[in-house]
């Protein structure tokens, strides 16, 4: 029986860097996340950011440029001094204020219709993906969700119901929710033929432990990034939406509302587009640059794909 | 001068592997119109070395030292466009799975066709010519049809019978077959191997032909070079390594091949109680569309068998012959379309999800693949006390279980805490075994359970089996495509072709004295039956 000690099995066994390791290594990952922190301490931090409440405004200082400084009212009628760091917009409201509460509307909307959009998705994919009867009818009715243009079914849902934060999100969830139907079913089409889930099978495990015991813990991967990427979208269609005029309500600051305003005046008084779109803009690709990162590590197999 | 001369080749690894060189010193050479067999298990660095040779080593693995002479040149040194020159000129490489290394949508005369074009100055008539030569060389029927097709409609044989044709129409001195028998069935690769060995004495080209399978060895080597952990342990002539291997590995590899005779085994009681019958057993795949005719694909027809306590029934058959299906048709993983399955007397083929729970646990089965069997996001732990836990098992009860299960398959209890992947394939599929036997199965079914594992992993495995067979009396279905594996652990043996049980008997009348044509040719195929291994 010694002999089997020269059995090429009783060598040792590379130690694999665990994923979540290997993530962290990432310069993708570590860039966007540090941003993404960044900002959602912005979000958090509103408040003691030099701000004033985002709708105040003051006929006074109307189109102030960047820096200036003025005078605002508060609404018990106290006149404040403050100087206006990214310039205030045709209404005399502050920008700087207006951009720094926006981003927690951006954030809201983008990982609120993330985890919606997932959930939903998850869900449907795993029903479809597994009980092969529903398949058919749930796939053909996300079909047909996918052939409705996203922006414009967004619109529909948003002037059906009365516009606040929590019908954009489902509004934007909606036009998504197809989209991680399909990733989710593949995955399970894929992972219900592994022999681990027919040893699962022939153990007894019920139907539904080995949907969210054995199937979903292996979508986690693509989930996560697929999540991100939803997460950016939204971000974009929210500000959309609220540029076209069908979002939120223009009193609610977004950075979709403050560039919809300060879109007249473009030619005089560009700052009114130039924050809000920098930080829209910068919002998105840290998000993207994140999930590319998760991507790299987390799915190899995808990374080289795309 | 040798055809092929490796001197000291080192070849590292990337950092942070297990270990730093793929290939450390190696030194064989291959001589003209000989064949020279690179033997070693997964991970010896026998197909590192072969890249190496044809100069197709990934960046990843750099040749750090040593030098590979192709007929007196030095490859490492060459630069890409003379390498380019070299191959298929003087060098050619024949690969495992000829579905892949062939183009799926460009038809098999255009790629071999590609090969004149690049490396001659022929008119197109001539290039014709000559592939129509060689394909008929390499004996495929009907040239013009087979130049036509594409990969997808040929068979495994007749694509490997086209890269190899590839690969010699410019009749290069030195040929590299990489494992080129493994993804064909038995017969099949009696034919190729049969091929091989015509060609090389008609060309007269030296042959590197690497392997894992001591019986394609002794079918075809003329000398052999043993390799373990990217160190070559011994290289010599065929029955010098074969009949009397000095290096302990080479002793313990070629003692673990099994031998193709029966074993004599203490007769399992023919009394002992039938655990499950297959009464006419049948499966169809039924291909059903909307707008398509109905194709009916019989899987399985009219199966009968028995396995009794404590015995083992082997079904044996080459891939498609429907014997894995059987197994999956008695587990319920797939429906049976037809027939009974008979656990104690008690029909299981038509019973609901309902009724058949209580009865699932005592059929559980291990399956091929050790990497996919278990979930990977799942301990060890986990794996194994999930069938007793769906059951109603307390948890603590499961545990407890599941230790004296890990020790039964000689694996260290303390490891149930770890993941799958820190596992290697031989102790997954223990650790799947006590998956398995931690339902207390009667009747236990490996389907291909050794087929992925080394055949020093595989000797370890079967012996485990046995062992647990004997000690538990379980009935034990055991399905392989492997004769030599059958012999080894089969009281009775069932043998399957195109869906049907050709021939059913006690394995030392099936082995002793096959009936029917189609187990003959089986026998005929096995790779090396008529070798003695280790036998001075």
């Amino acid at each position: 029986m010694d002999l089997q000690a020269l059995s090429v099995e009783s060598a040792n066994i590379a130690r694999r860097e665990s994923a979540w390791q290997r993530v962290r290594r990432n310069w993708s990952v570590r860039i966007g996340g540090a941003a993404i922190a960044l900002l959602l301490l912005v979000a958090l931090a509103a408040p003691w950011l030099g701000t004033v409440d985002p709708t105040l405004f003051d006929a006074a200082s109307r189109d102030l440029r960047p820096g200036q400084s003025g005078e605002i009212m508060t609404l018990d009628g106290e006149l404040l001094k403050h100087e206006f760091l990214m310039g205030s917009d045709s209404f005399g409201r502050d920008i700087h204020s207006r951009v720094m509460y926006g981003t927690r509307v951006s954030l809201l909307v983008g990982i609120a219709t993330a985890l919606l959009a997932l959930a939903f998705g998850i869900v449907l994919g795993l029903s479809s993906g597994y009980l092969r009867w529903l398949d058919g009818p749930l796939m053909r009715v996300m079909d047909g969700l996918m052939a409705i243009p996203a922006i414009l079914l967004a619109i529909v849902l948003v002037a059906m119901w009365r516009a606040s934060v929590l019908t954009v999100v489902l509004a934007i969830a909606i036009t998504e929710i197809p989209r991680v139907t399909r990733l989710v079913r593949s995955l399970v089409l894929s992972i219900r033929e592994e022999p681990y889930v027919e040893a699962a099978i022939s153990l007894g495990t019920p139907t539904w432990r080995i949907m969210f015991g054995h199937i979903l813990p292996n979508c986690v991967a693509p989930l996560l990034v697929q999540g991100t990427y939803i997460c950016a979208a939204a971000i974009l269609v929210e500000a959309i939406l609220s540029f076209l005029g069908v979002g939120l309500p223009p009193d609610i600051p977004t950075w979709g509302n403050i560039m919809a305003e300060g879109r007249v005046q473009f030619m005089a008084y560009p700052h009114n587009l130039f924050f809000p779109g920098v930080f829209l803009a910068l919002t998105v690709l840290a998000v993207n640059i994140l999930g590319d990162g998760l991507r790299d590590t987390l799915d190899p197999k995808m990374a080289k794909r795309v | 001068m040798s055809v092929l001369e490796v001197r000291d080749l080192t070849i590292a690894l990337p950092p942070g592997g297990d270990r730093r060189e793929a290939a450390s010193r190696v030194n064989f050479s291959v001589e003209r119109g000989e064949i020279v067999c690179l033997v070693g298990e997964s991970g010896s660095g026998k197909s590192v070395i072969a890249q190496g040779v044809m100069g197709l080593l990934p960046r990843g693995l750099p040749v750090t030292g040593g030098a590979i002479l192709l007929q007196g040149e030095d490859i490492t040194r060459a630069p890409q466009h003379r390498l380019r020159e070299l191959r298929c000129t003087r060098m050619s490489m024949v690969f495992q799975e000829p579905m892949t290394a062939l183009n799926p949508v460009m038809s098999c005369g255009d790629q071999l066709d590609e090969v004149l074009r690049e490396h001659t100055a022929l008119a197109p008539a001539a290039r014709r010519g000559k592939i129509l030569d060689i394909v008929r060389e390499v004996r495929l029927p009907d040239p013009d049809r087979m130049i036509a097709s594409y990969p997808h409609q040929l068979s495994g044989g007749q694509r490997q019978r086209i890269m190899i044709a590839m690969a010699l129409v410019l009749e290069p001195a030195l040929l590299i077959a990489d494992e080129p028998t493994t993804a064909l069935d038995v017969t099949t690769q009696a034919q190729i191997l049969r091929l091989i060995l015509d060609l090389q004495a008609r060309h007269g080209m030296g042959v590197l032909f690497i392997t894992h399978d001591f019986g394609v060895v002794a079918e075809v080597a003329h000398r052999v070079a043993v390799l373990r952990l990217g160190e070559l342990v011994e290289f010599g002539a065929k029955d010098e390594v074969l009949k009397r291997p000095r290096h302990g590995y080479t002793r313990m590899l070629i003692g673990s091949v099994p031998a193709l005779k029966p074993q004599a085994r203490a007769a399992a009681g023919e009394a002992a109680p039938v655990v499950l019958a297959a009464r006419s057993l049948s499966k169809t795949y039924r291909d059903r569309s909307w707008f398509a005719k109905r194709r009916d694909v019989p899987a399985a027809a009219d199966v009968s068998f028995e396995v009794r306590k404590g015995q083992t029934l082997g079904i044996v058959g080459e891939s498609g012959s429907g014997k894995s299906t059987v197994a999956r048709c008695i587990v319920r993983l797939i429906d049976p379309s037809g027939g009974a399955v008979l656990l104690h007397g008690t029909d299981i083929a038509g019973l609901r999800a309902g009724a058949l729970r209580p009865l699932r646990r005592k059929i559980q089965i291990v399956f091929q693949d050790p990497y996919r069997s278990l979930n990977p996001r799942r301990s060890v732990l986990e794996a194994i006390i999930e069938g007793p836990r769906n059951y109603g098992v307390p948890r603590a009860d499961a545990v407890e279980r599941a230790r004296r299960l890990m020790e039964l398959v000689r694996m260290d209890p303390e490891s149930l805490a770890r993941y799958p992947h820190q596992f290697s394939g031989g102790q997954r599929q223990r650790i799947c075994i006590a998956r398995a036997l931690a339902m207390e199965p009667e009747l236990l079914i490996a389907d291909e359970a050794v087929s992925a594992l080394d055949v020093s992993v595989q000797a370890q495995v079967l012996s485990l089996l046995e062992e647990i067979r004997e000690r538990l009396k379980l009935a034990m279905l055991f399905i392989t495509h492997d004769l030599r594996v059958a012999a080894q652990i089969c009281d009775h043996v069932a043998v399957m072709s195109q869906g049907r049980v050709v021939e059913y008997g006690p394995a030392a009348q099936v082995f002793g004295a096959p009936r029917h044509a189609y187990t003959r040719a089986l026998f005929d195929a096995a790779p090396g039956r008529d070798f003695a291994f280790g036998a001075a």
